[in-house]
């Protein structure tokens, strides 16, 4: 296919240490790597240039862009939550002294949420002090907002704890499901909810009436998910391929998947979806990168695979679609822009 | 392929000595550094070494088998250590004293992830000569933890007598005849004999021979550990054992597959011992497979551990096998050498093990 078709411009950098995060601005304009040696790279997307500023003592464990949309919230294993700006600026947001924040979630409403070990901390809009939120049966794993920003899901042994953020002191909504998940995504349309469990399955329970599916056959741990959107798939990583479950009409119980961009047996390690159309993003244990179009069925190869390459583990989308960020562990990390062809 | 960071699991019962050998490990000058996983920031010497705190929290797979429970803290904290990878040698997992072995060497054995960027190196339990005989009567646990060692610091020698160091040592040879035993004070060791030993490396189980069955007919592989061979194989602590049926192979005992059932030493029903067993020639990989999973499911919650190295016919390379409870790993190792005896054997640790079924089970693999 890369003979034929005109691929996208693409900045690639050597950042020499394992690539942990990646997050846009809300222009879109700088994109941003974090880094298993603590520190933040920023790339101007237009002039090619990067800035390197010195974040966390450890590894950079979590990382997402801040509502400001000027900056990015980072969570290291120094136990300090950290607002890095564009402007290269540094700013303590938290510290959990010897804990690792290693699950954060951002909402573009100004909602900042983090783990600090079985208790969620939440930043309201605007807040300095967090509202702490939990005990949760085990350490959260991951945390997710939903998509008004009214609630957030965190991800611990036995299933997924859904708080209303305004209300601190009432009880979560618990989604019971025995194991220990390890991610998890709202729907966009705030209809389901997903995680991935350490017996390689995807969960989803339906907010509606808590009725809840299990997705079963991969062959690791599903680490990553998105779904598209119009909430009518949600992929995963884990896979040789895009696998697509279909939530439209009565939902993905008793069918199977959608499946398609098989590459070369590489198992996908992580996975992003276009903000607004059909367009998902896969990254692969041997570095390649590769774009799938959910109407048409077929994918485009971004990065060829290598055997001396490593594997991809953050991704991101610009919030206007054009932009994707990725990077792999061994420091690799690219840009590509979507409007420009190379 | 990123070369996979050996993981020392430290186990012992609270006061056994076990955080005095964390220091020393973290203290003394060996030129590598290490990522230490404790469950709490106590009095533990910090230099250059990364040290994580975390809270054991264990899981039940959810795979239908009950055994089958897993340390997801150890999951995610040796996924966030694996983004530094550079900066240290080797892992280092601190369990408290109450902590059962098995969640955490199954962690080892089970996530994928885990499995592809380490290796669990050696169990390594520290043993109170003192205390250890109380300990057998009121904890599961330190049993336990000796059953899952691959090496055994048998520490505060100098609190005991000799008469009493044999007996404790006789003790945790009817528990664990495997294990490499070194008798320590304060926990004094030469820390190359317990860190990156592979231990329990599928290819180094082959080194159990010489402990194995204790067959000095056998060929023997003396040069990897001369310190503790000359230990283990001295008999100068088994002056007291006259039972032609032990089958504790510190013992000058040369039978193979004999049973542990008229053990001289008094056994509660529920005491962990050891079934040993050999074959002269292959195993038919098919009666194996057959045969051992048959075995796991249905005592695997008995069985702590088993092992084995095995001939396969028309096979060059040695067949490894072992597991921990019902979750079972193999692999091929090393070639036969040219003239070597091809025997096949097979080791369990456990409870309530029937050593008679188990052992007509493994001859009843033998290939036709």
């Amino acid at each position: 296919m890369s003979e034929t078709v005109k691929l996208p411009a693409k900045r690639e950098f050597d950042f020499a240490a394992y690539v942990s995060g990646a997050a846009f601005s809300a222009d879109g304009e700088t994109a941003a790597f974090a880094l298993g040696s603590g520190l933040v790279k920023l790339v101007t997307v237009a002039d090619n240039s990067t800035r390197e500023i010195e974040a966390h003592g450890g590894a950079v464990l979590s990382f997402a862009p801040h509502p400001d949309g000027v900056s990015f919230v980072s969570g290291g294993d120094d136990g300090r939550l950290l607002r890095v700006g564009v402007d290269g600026s540094v700013a303590e947001i938290g510290k959990a002294q010897g804990r690792w924040i290693d699950a954060l979630t951002t909402h573009k409403n100004g909602g900042i949420a983090c783990g600090v070990g079985k208790e969620i901390w939440y930043w309201a809009p605007g807040g300095t002090e967090p509202k702490k939120l939990g005990p949760h049966p085990s350490t959260i794993t991951a945390l997710d907002f939903s998509p008004d920003g009214s609630r957030v899901a965190a991800a611990h042994y036995g299933g997924a704890s859904i708080w209303q953020v305004r209300n601190p002191a009432g009880a979560p909504r618990k989604m019971d499901w025995k194991g220990s998940h390890v991610a998890i995504k709202y729907a966009p349309n705030s209809k389901f909810l997903a995680t991935t469990t350490q017996d390689n399955a995807i969960h989803v329970w339906r907010l509606a009436n808590g009725q809840d599916m299990q997705m079963a056959g991969y062959r690791t741990k599903v680490k990553s998910l998105a779904w598209t959107a119009d909430t009518r798939f949600l992929l995963s990583d884990a896979a040789d391929c895009f696998v697509c479950w279909d939530f439209s009409g009565k939902g993905p119980e008793g069918q199977p998947p959608v499946e398609y961009g098989f590459g070369d047996g590489a198992g996908m390690t992580a996975i992003v979806a276009h903000p607004d159309s059909g367009f998902v993003c896969g990254g692969f244990e041997n570095g390649a990168l590769r774009l799938g179009d959910m109407d048409s069925r077929r994918d485009l190869e971004l990065r060829a695979p290598a055997d001396t390459q490593k594997p991809i583990r953050a991704m991101a989308w610009s919030p206007d679609g054009w932009r994707i960020a990725a990077g792999a562990e061994d420091g690799y990390a690219v840009v590509f822009d979507l409007k420009n062809k190379s | 392929m990123t070369e996979q960071i050996p993981v020392t699991v430290l186990t012992g019962y609270l006061g056994a000595g076990k955080t005095t050998l964390l220091n020393r490990i973290l203290t003394e000058s060996h030129g590598k550094k290490y990522a230490v996983i404790i469950n709490e920031f106590g009095e533990v010497g910090i230099d250059n070494d990364i040290v994580v705190g975390t809270d054991e929290e264990i899981f039940e797979m959810n795979n239908g088998c009950i055994c089958c429970t897993v340390r997801g803290d150890l999951i995610r904290t040796i996924g966030g250590l694996m983004k530094r990878a550079s900066q240290f040698d080797g892992i280092i997992v601190e369990t408290t004293g109450l902590a059962e072995p098995a969640p955490v060497a199954q962690t080892f054995f089970t996530d994928d992830e885990v499995k592809a960027k380490t290796k669990l190196d050696a169990v390594v339990t520290v043993v109170d000569a003192k205390h250890f005989p109380l300990r057998l009567e009121d904890s599961r646990e330190a049993e336990d933890q000796v059953a899952f060692a691959d090496v055994i610091l048998l520490n505060k020698t100098d609190l005991v007598t000799p008469a009493e160091l044999s007996a404790v040592e006789r003790r945790i040879r009817d528990i664990n005849p495997f294990a490499r035993l070194h008798r320590t004070k304060k926990s004094e060791i030469d820390l190359s004999l317990i860190l990156n030993k592979g231990s329990f490396d599928l290819q180094r189980i082959l080194e159990l021979d010489p402990h194995f069955l204790h067959d000095h007919d056998h060929h023997h592989d003396h040069d990897h550990h001369g310190h503790d061979h000359a230990h283990d194989h001295g008999h100068h602590h088994g002056e007291e054992c006259h039972d032609d049926h032990c089958d504790d192979p510190t013992h000058d005992h040369t039978k193979a597959g004999h049973s542990h059932h008229a053990h001289a030493h008094p056994r509660h029903a529920d005491d962990i011992f050891s079934v040993a067993t050999v074959i002269d020639g292959p195993v038919d990989p098919e009666k194996f497979r057959t045969w051992i999973s048959g075995v796991l499911q249905t005592q695997g919650q008995n069985i702590l551990r088993s092992k084995g190295v095995m001939s396969i016919d028309g096979a060059e390379q040695r067949f490894v096998f072992q597991a921990v409870h019902m979750i079972a790993d193999s692999t091929w190792g090393q070639n036969w050498r040219k003239g070597e005896k091809r025997q096949s054997k097979l080791v369990f640790i456990g409870r309530k093990l029937d050593g008679d079924a188990l052992k007509s089970g493994f001859e009843s693999c033998k290939a036709a």
